[in-house]
């Protein structure tokens, strides 16, 4: 049984679904039913998926406490391996083993069902994001599109989870993160379209292939003489990515001064990490898409290098690399503010989003359209 | 395979809209019409027009939690049995009936309508050209059907701007006369 036509045009030949299953294909014995192919490939697919979401989530709590204490002139975890390396691993196994409690006057069905729906939003958005040049699951036209679209749909699971979990607290932490979400998805949405204009494409890989040449580095979209209104947009959409990741100044739905743990305050254990892995796991997804429409994607020194040897698997790798630590150095910002800024209030927060990032994102389409469609023809370097 | 999703999605879509107006919570009522949004999503997707079906998820996230914010916010929660009067339809005889002829008359046009056309079942409609290049879309969207589009943007900008005007001259009046300017919360201690 295959896929009807449009939806196996979705995966393109190279994706790496269809390449687990053509494996498959080739090694399956007799006695195993065809209907089990595409679902065995879903599986490995989702199981793929799924381990990347783990390793961002474990280096992110890594990292997250290890750059905080630095910035508090500490060392953070040092006891569990080398520098605490091995510390992800002990707390996953400590949240494992933890009690998963259910408060009494909860809503049990919503409340189980929220940290799946967080962590599947996320899962759905992997989809569509190539980890290298020849390594992804989806190549679809609309990329950036279909990330915003899943990931705008966790905070549906943060509001039932506020919801259900019968706590003042938590209910203040949803409607929080219920304003704010879509709040700032307005300026988010609307930063992106300057890159978008100027690579005429929502796919990420025709994105990264758009500032290929100049040493890997003088084709990114981030420069001035690519689009001035390129750096504001960045700055907007960088802005936007902390409110929608909920990272401080904007951990405004946790806020754990005020509302102990905000909408996550009654759960515990292996649901718990659940949300913590949703909040890791999206702050690198919105970082590595920044990277993809501002810093180049899969373009830097390193990938032009390996081009010029020629050995495909070397390009992969290259690009690979590239991405990842530009993903990394997302995070390292993004934690690095946090340890920065003060958190601002929820009215500032609203203020800011609407009255003032929307407005300047309009204004930032506004100037780059007019560059993109008047001046761009005739700069020679375009 | 895209058949039995077809029906799948159909059936959840039916399932959930009816549980928008069943349930007697809220909550329950808002998740209900974000699965039945969900499950349309997942048909557009069938159908070949993923861009339809992405801008259902991203539209309709975002839009839904708004509503949320105005269940929680605009009713009071605090009155179980007010809330239970004011949210949920109980299935009646006639409310039964008067549902099953507007069923019936929209399955009628329905099958009128895919006569007209030629039998087209959820695969085909695709060959037969679905959009779902983003160019495609941009260009009926900015050409064929500009003015439309606009006009439709124009009524959109109206009514926010009408909706805030009315919102806030209600609530300078009402505040004059002592209220919290909030017709929900007339005859609720403050």
């Amino acid at each position: 049984m295959s896929l009807p036509l449009h939806l196996a045009a979705l995966a393109a030949p190279r994706s790496a679904t269809n390449q687990i299953n053509d494996f498959l294909t080739g090694v399956k014995p007799d006695f195993v039913p065809d209907w089990a192919l595409p679902l065995t490939t879903a599986l490995i697919s989702v199981g793929i998926a799924v381990a990347i979401i783990s390793l961002v989530a474990m280096s992110g709590t890594w990292l997250e406490r290890k750059v905080s204490g630095h910035i508090q002139c500490r060392y953070g975890p040092m006891r569990v391996g080398w520098h605490g390396w091995l510390q992800p691993i002990a707390d996953g196994v400590k949240l494992l083993l933890k009690e998963d409690m259910i408060p009494l006057g909860a809503d049990k069905p919503l409340y189980l069902l929220a940290p799946a729906l967080v962590l599947a939003s996320i899962l759905g958005a992997m989809a569509v994001f190539p980890l290298a040049p020849d390594f992804y699951f989806a190549d679809i036209d609309l990329g950036i599109f279909t990330i915003l679209a899943l990931t705008s749909t966790t905070t549906i699971g943060v509001v039932m989870a506020g919801w259900s979990s019968n706590s003042k607290w938590s209910l203040y932490g949803a409607m929080r993160e219920a304003a704010q979400v879509v709040a700032y998805e307005i300026p988010l949405g609307i930063s992106l379209l300057v890159p978008v204009m100027v690579a005429g494409s929502f796919n990420l890989l025709e994105v990264s292939n758009g500032q290929a040449g100049g040493f890997g580095v003088l084709n990114w979209y981030i420069w001035p003489w690519v689009n001035p209104f390129m750096g504001p947009a960045f700055l907007l959409f960088f802005i936007a990515i902390l409110a929608e990741t909920k990272r401080a100044p904007f951990d405004l739905p946790e806020a754990e001064s005020e509302l102990v743990a905000g909408f996550m305050t009654e759960y515990s254990g292996i649901r718990w990490s659940f949300f913590f892995m949703e909040e890791y796991a999206a702050m690198f997804l919105y970082c590595v898409v920044g990277s993809f429409f501002f810093f180049g994607g899969f373009e830097s020194p390193l990938t032009s290098l390996a081009r010029a040897t020629d050995v495909h698997l070397l390009v992969q790798v290259a690009a690979a690399v590239t991405i990842i630590a530009k993903g990394y150095a997302g995070l390292f910002l993004m934690m690095w503010l946090r340890w920065t800024l003060p958190r601002v209030r929820i009215d500032q927060v609203m203020t800011l989003g609407y009255k003032y990032l929307t407005p300047l994102a309009l204004a930032c389409v506004l100037g780059a359209s007019v560059w993109e469609v008047f001046l761009a023809p005739v700069l020679p370097w375009r | 395979m895209a058949e039995l999703l077809f029906y799948l999605l159909s059936l959840g879509a039916i399932g959930f809209g009816i549980g928008v107006i069943r349930t007697h919570m809220p909550l329950y009522s808002v998740l209900s019409l974000l699965g039945t949004f969900f499950c349309l999503a997942g048909i557009y997707l069938l159908a070949g027009f993923p861009f339809l079906a992405a801008t259902q998820l991203l539209v309709y996230a975002g839009a839904i939690m708004v509503l949320f914010l105005f269940v929680i916010m605009l009713l009071n929660l605090g009155d179980r049995d007010e809330l239970n009067r004011q949210t949920g339809v109980a299935l009646s005889g006639p409310r039964l009936a008067a549902a099953g002829i507007c069923a019936g008359l929209l399955g009628l046009a329905g099958l009128i309508a895919a006569g007209w056309g030629g039998k087209v079942t959820p695969t085909e409609a695709v060959a037969a050209g679905g959009v779902d290049r983003l160019n495609d879309i941009a260009e009926v969207l900015f050409g064929r059907y500009m003015l439309p589009f606009e006009a439709a943007s124009l009524l959109l900008l109206a009514t926010m701007v009408g909706v805030m005007s009315l919102a806030k001259r209600q609530r300078g009046e009402e505040t004059e006369a002592g209220d919290t300017g909030w017709p929900w919360h007339k005859g609720v201690e403050q």
